[in-house]
């Protein structure tokens, strides 16, 4: 019976629902067709789920899904029309096995991880998405939070010293004098003492070999004997005592991938700073230094207009 | 650093601490764990949150000075009143008192007190701590036994050294100057994984002051050399251990000031000389229970040996048996007639009390019958002293605005003295203390706390101290504090029992080649502590687009009970019957005009009113400090410092230095060559009569490699 009702003519309001349907799938798969959005890494924990399952309802048209590396063949073999997104190194390095292959977003590498791996080049097939703060933003933090200081204090070895110039560059017009000092031997204090005393606040550089678990209690107790800031290099440091960082969050994240699948591949940059982000601060550091409490959100939104509007 | 396994309950405490702040599930917000570092129990207040006058001298400041004496850099402390008993005895205090003793500053390095358990002196020139090795000074100018333990009566000098982390390397420095100035230093200093050691060796040698009031060459000069080891070592990451090892080893001359208590002696020694060797040792447990809570042990042995043996020539009857006798009668009898002995020959004993007269008859009897005659011996004037302490000092942060800062101290005080106390005496002190800051509200600051001590030879106290921050932003504070303070009075003052006994004996007296000296003063042993009250109303503030520091102080500070007898063998009657009070105004500001210039002024106006004059002694009405430290490029460094008392022990003081220096890379090393040039614009002795340079003008150069 219900079948035979079923059966019967659709009337006329349903011909038009249908057809604003079919027109609106339409219109939008004209737009961005439908995609199959892979993302991969070497394991499936609990943050990656956690940030698949939020980019799969931010897209709920797209087909968003997690395959462990292990499981993946050749990047050669997948079709071309995937969104390939990964996650970490070692699916970084699967990729680079060939050239073929669909183009390919880069989370979670930083500049440092790019060049060791790159060197000055990059290799045509990547957009890399750097997860380290951008220079020139922690420059306006420390500018923001710290108007008084001139003088940058920047440690880097043989790895971050390619930053250097760039760093440069961002320091000229915010009228800061970068005071670069070569840190080879972390055992050796005298390059970090001899930096703190010509510096009138820390800037971190997301450099591992520089700043990590085994150096930080150094680098905070030095710096802080000194009465000196450090701001950055991650949100991790500011929790452990630095003053101050800019940061990108899963949230920040899902807003730049979101905007970045609806373009076609070919319209992809090359390499993408995220343009959201957040301001995480230390406010018993900030205190006990004499500063004012740091109103994160803001610091983040006054220097988010400023990139803006440069 | 932290490679070690930290323990399961202090994993789960830092997991629930951490617990809000982590986004464990946010891919994007770092992947390694790093502990809270910087926590609420290490971070220390602003400098507009401290409840009290704070001088903080650091290590630039230092170095421009171009101080060879720990003493002379604390002239750059606002109030603090700085003189010379001679060449190598500097003499400190803190808004002033007597002249010839400091004892009413805590001085400590490290946390480890260097007063001298005995006689309750700082040798200043002594400390075992080269100028090199210290990181920076910090003064706290009141009273805070709460946080510094009793003798904090009217400042504290916390004298920090350099860590080891930050002594990397070696570093060589020879001094030349004028005045005999010969000085070295040399320090290694390396890591190994999660430690750190600094090694340093030290020597210092001048003449001292050049001619007493005669114009007589002074005995003064000193010679020294210091060893300092200091170690730390990461034992987990939240564990870690502090220790250090020093000793100085060096002779202070000491011109001869015995004068003979009978008349026609003319047989005299020629030197009072002191070898002076200090030892200590510390250790300090540091450990972090969870990022709010920590605390530490520290434990400490010192031992300050201090030789003086002297030649004395008096008269034979000095050391009868009966002369002796008579002074435990009446003392003011007996030195009237030791002193006047001729003039009693012929009439017989002034009127005084049978007994008296009796005794003075038979001293006047061997006086005629030969004991007129000379003799010499020695006298040992040494002292050992050795103090043992342990303290545990508790920070736990109770809420973002409330930390408790708690504690135990144990101290076990032994001098050693033939001469002072007729062998030796100990004393035991116990402490507890306790103090809680509390952050009202974003502008208001209530800080306050209490000590309470019991001394074995003294007895108890309780001393509160309260203080109230008003913040007008984080930057810029007015204080209110109320404080008291005791000074528990040292072994000297309550317990001397000072008596010579002067061994080699040449000719014998009364057929002994060793014989007691008849003058004996012996301690009233029932002094009660002094106790301070102290109001202060200050400002404090950093302007940071002008890189201007300020600090503002009004003062009224009362010591009562106080005990102001000085330390001299004839008739020492200690007691608690002085008071004194001082009141006025300290400056002090601190202004990095631009990069390469830094400008340091202070300024104290202190009143003195005493009961007993010799305490408005040490006090210049007007003093004060002038800086001005260059940096002109290219390794050239030059600094200008006044400093001015209008008048210490009655004598102005005022003097220009000028330090220059240069620095040169060589390579991976750097030599730095400085000379500095002291000029004193006035040509009056320094705090002493006897304390005169030759030439108002002296010079000295130094060359430090470092790599």
């Amino acid at each position: 019976m219900r079948y035979a009702l079923s059966r019967k003519m659709p009337t006329a309001g349903q011909w038009l629902a249908g057809l604003c349907l079919f027109v609106t799938a339409w219109l939008h798969g004209v737009a961005v067709q439908a995609a199959d959005i892979l993302l991969t890494g070497a394991e499936e924990s609990p943050g990656v789920q956690s940030f698949v399952q939020a980019l799969s309802e931010l897209r709920p048209t797209d087909r968003v899904h997690f395959q462990p590396l292990a499981s993946l063949p050749a990047p050669g073999k997948l079709p071309s029309s995937l969104r390939l997104i990964l996650l970490d190194l070692p699916s970084l390095d699967w990729r680079m096995q060939e050239s073929q292959g669909p183009t390919t977003l880069v989370l979670r590498i930083s500049r440092l991880q790019a060049r060791q791996r790159f060197g000055a080049a990059q290799p045509p097939h990547l957009s890399l998405l750097w997860s380290d703060p951008p220079l020139s933003r922690q420059l306006q933090l420390i500018r923001r939070i710290l108007p008084q200081a001139r003088r940058v204090g920047v440690l880097f070895d043989q790895h971050s010293e390619f930053l250097l110039k760039e760093l440069l560059a961002a320091a000229q017009p915010l009228n800061l004098h970068v005071v670069p000092q070569r840190w080879d031997n972390t055992h050796d204090n005298r390059p970090l003492q001899t930096v703190l005393k010509n510096s009138d606040v820390l800037l971190g550089l997301d450099d591992p070999d520089l700043y990590n678990p085994k150096t930080a209690k150094n680098l905070l107790l030095s710096s802080y004997s000194r009465q000196l800031a450090l701001v950055g290099p991650n949100v991790s440091f500011v929790r452990a005592g630095s003053l101050a960082s800019t940061y990108s969050d899963q949230s920040d994240w899902l807003a730049v991938l979101d905007e970045l699948l609806d373009r076609p591949p070919t319209a992809w940059p090359r390499s993408l700073y995220p343009g959201r982000f957040k301001v995480s601060s230390n406010a018993q550091v900030a205190r006990s230094l004499g500063i004012e409490p740091i109103n994160e959100a803001s610091v983040a939104a006054e220097l988010a207009e400023g990139e803006r509007r440069p | 650093m932290f490679s070690g396994i930290p323990s399961p309950r202090s994993s789960l405490l830092l997991a629930l601490v951490f617990s809000p702040m982590l986004l464990a599930d946010d891919l994007f917000v770092d992947s390694e764990a790093l502990p809270q570092i910087l926590t609420a129990t290490r971070l220390k207040q602003s400098p507009a949150e401290v409840p009290g006058s704070m001088t903080v001298l650091d290590s630039e400041l230092i170095n421009a000075s171009g101080a060879r004496d720990i003493s002379e850099l604390l002239r750059l402390v606002p109030g603090m009143m700085v003189g010379n008993i001679s060449g190598n005895q500097a003499v400190v205090n803190y808004h002033g008192t007597n002249a010839t003793e400091a004892r009413r500053m805590q001085v400590l390095i490290d946390g480890r007190s260097v007063y001298r358990a005995g006689l309750a002196t700082v040798d200043w020139s002594d400390i075992p701590v080269a100028m090199e090795d210290i990181e920076r000074i910090e003064v706290f100018r009141g009273p805070n036994t709460v946080s510094y333990g009793a003798n904090a009566l009217m400042a504290v000098v916390n004298i920090i050294t350099r860590n080891p982390a930050d002594s990397h390397g070696t570093r060589l420095k020879i001094t030349r100057g004028q005045r005999g100035i010969n000085d070295f230093y040399a320090s290694q200093g390396t890591g190994w994984n999660g430690g750190d050691l600094r090694l340093s060796l030290s020597g210092q040698e001048d003449d001292g002051f050049d001619s007493d009031r005669t114009g007589a060459d002074y005995r003064d000069s000193r010679r020294l050399n210091r060893f300092s080891l200091a170690v730390s070592q990461t034992l987990s990451d939240n564990q870690s251990v502090d220790w250090q090892l020093n000793a100085k080893d060096g002779t202070n001359q000491r011109p001869y000031t015995y004068r003979p208590v009978f008349s026609g002696i003319t047989a005299a020694g020629n030197n009072s000389d002191v070898i002076a060797k200090d030892y200590a040792g510390s250790v300090r447990w540091n450990l972090d229970i969870n990022p709010d809570h920590s605390l530490y042990v520290q434990g400490s042995a010192q031992h300050w040996d201090r030789q003086q043996t002297w030649r004395a020539c008096d008269a034979e009857v000095s050391f009868s048996p009966q002369l002796t006798e008579l002074w435990q009668l009446n003392p003011n009898y007996t030195e009237q007639l030791a002193r006047n002995i001729t003039r009693f020959t012929g009439p017989g004993a002034a009127p005084g009390t049978p007994a008296e007269m009796a005794l003075a008859n038979q001293v006047l009897d061997q006086w005629r019958n030969g004991a007129s005659r000379t003799l010499c011996g020695d006298i040992d004037q040494s002292a050992r002293e050795s103090r043992y302490d342990l303290e545990l000092q508790d920070t736990l942060s109770l809420s973002d605005s409330l930390r408790l800062v708690s504690g135990l101290n144990y101290r076990y005080d032994r001098a050693d003295s033939e001469t002072y106390f007729n062998g030796t005496l100990d004393d035991t002190t116990w402490r507890a203390f306790g103090q809680l800051e509390w952050r009202a509200s974003e502008h208001w600051l209530l800080q306050g706390g209490a000590m309470f001590e019991n001394t074995q030879l003294i007895g108890s106290s309780l001393t509160p101290r309260f203080a109230v921050n008003y913040l007008i932003n984080p930057r810029h504070s007015l204080r209110a504090v109320y404080s008291e303070a005791i000074r528990s009075p040292d072994m000297f003052e309550n317990n001397v029992n000072w008596s010579y006994q002067v061994t080699n004996l040449r000719p014998s007296a009364y057929g002994q080649t060793s014989a007691r000296y008849f003058v004996k003063t012996r301690g009233p042993g029932d002094l009660d502590q002094e106790h301070m009250r102290s109001r202060e109303l200050g400002y404090n503030g950093f302007f940071p687009e002008w890189g201007l520091a300020l600090d503002v102080k009004l003062f009224y500070d009362e010591i009562t009970g106080m005990i102001s007898e000085p330390l001299r063998n004839n008739q020492y009657i200690a007691s608690n019957a002085n008071d004194s009070r001082f009141r006025g105004t300290e400056t002090q500001v601190d202004w990095r005009v631009s990069a390469a210039d830094r400008l340091r002024l202070t300024y104290a106006y202190v009143d003195a009113e005493a009961s007993n004059p010799l305490d408005q002694q040490f006090t210049a009405r007007n003093s004060g400090s002038a800086g001005w430290l260059r940096d002109w490029g290219h390794g050239w460094n030059s600094a200008l410092f006044y400093y001015g008392d209008n008048a210490l022990n009655g004598y102005r003081f005022e003097r220009v230095d000028t330090r220059i220096a240069k620095r040169i890379p060589l390579g991976k090393a750097q030599l730095q060559l400085a000379g500095v040039l002291q000029q004193r614009l006035d040509s009056e002795p320094t705090t002493f009569v006897d304390n005169n340079y030759d030439e108002r003008r002296v010079m000295y150069f130094s060359a430090e490699l470092e790599f």
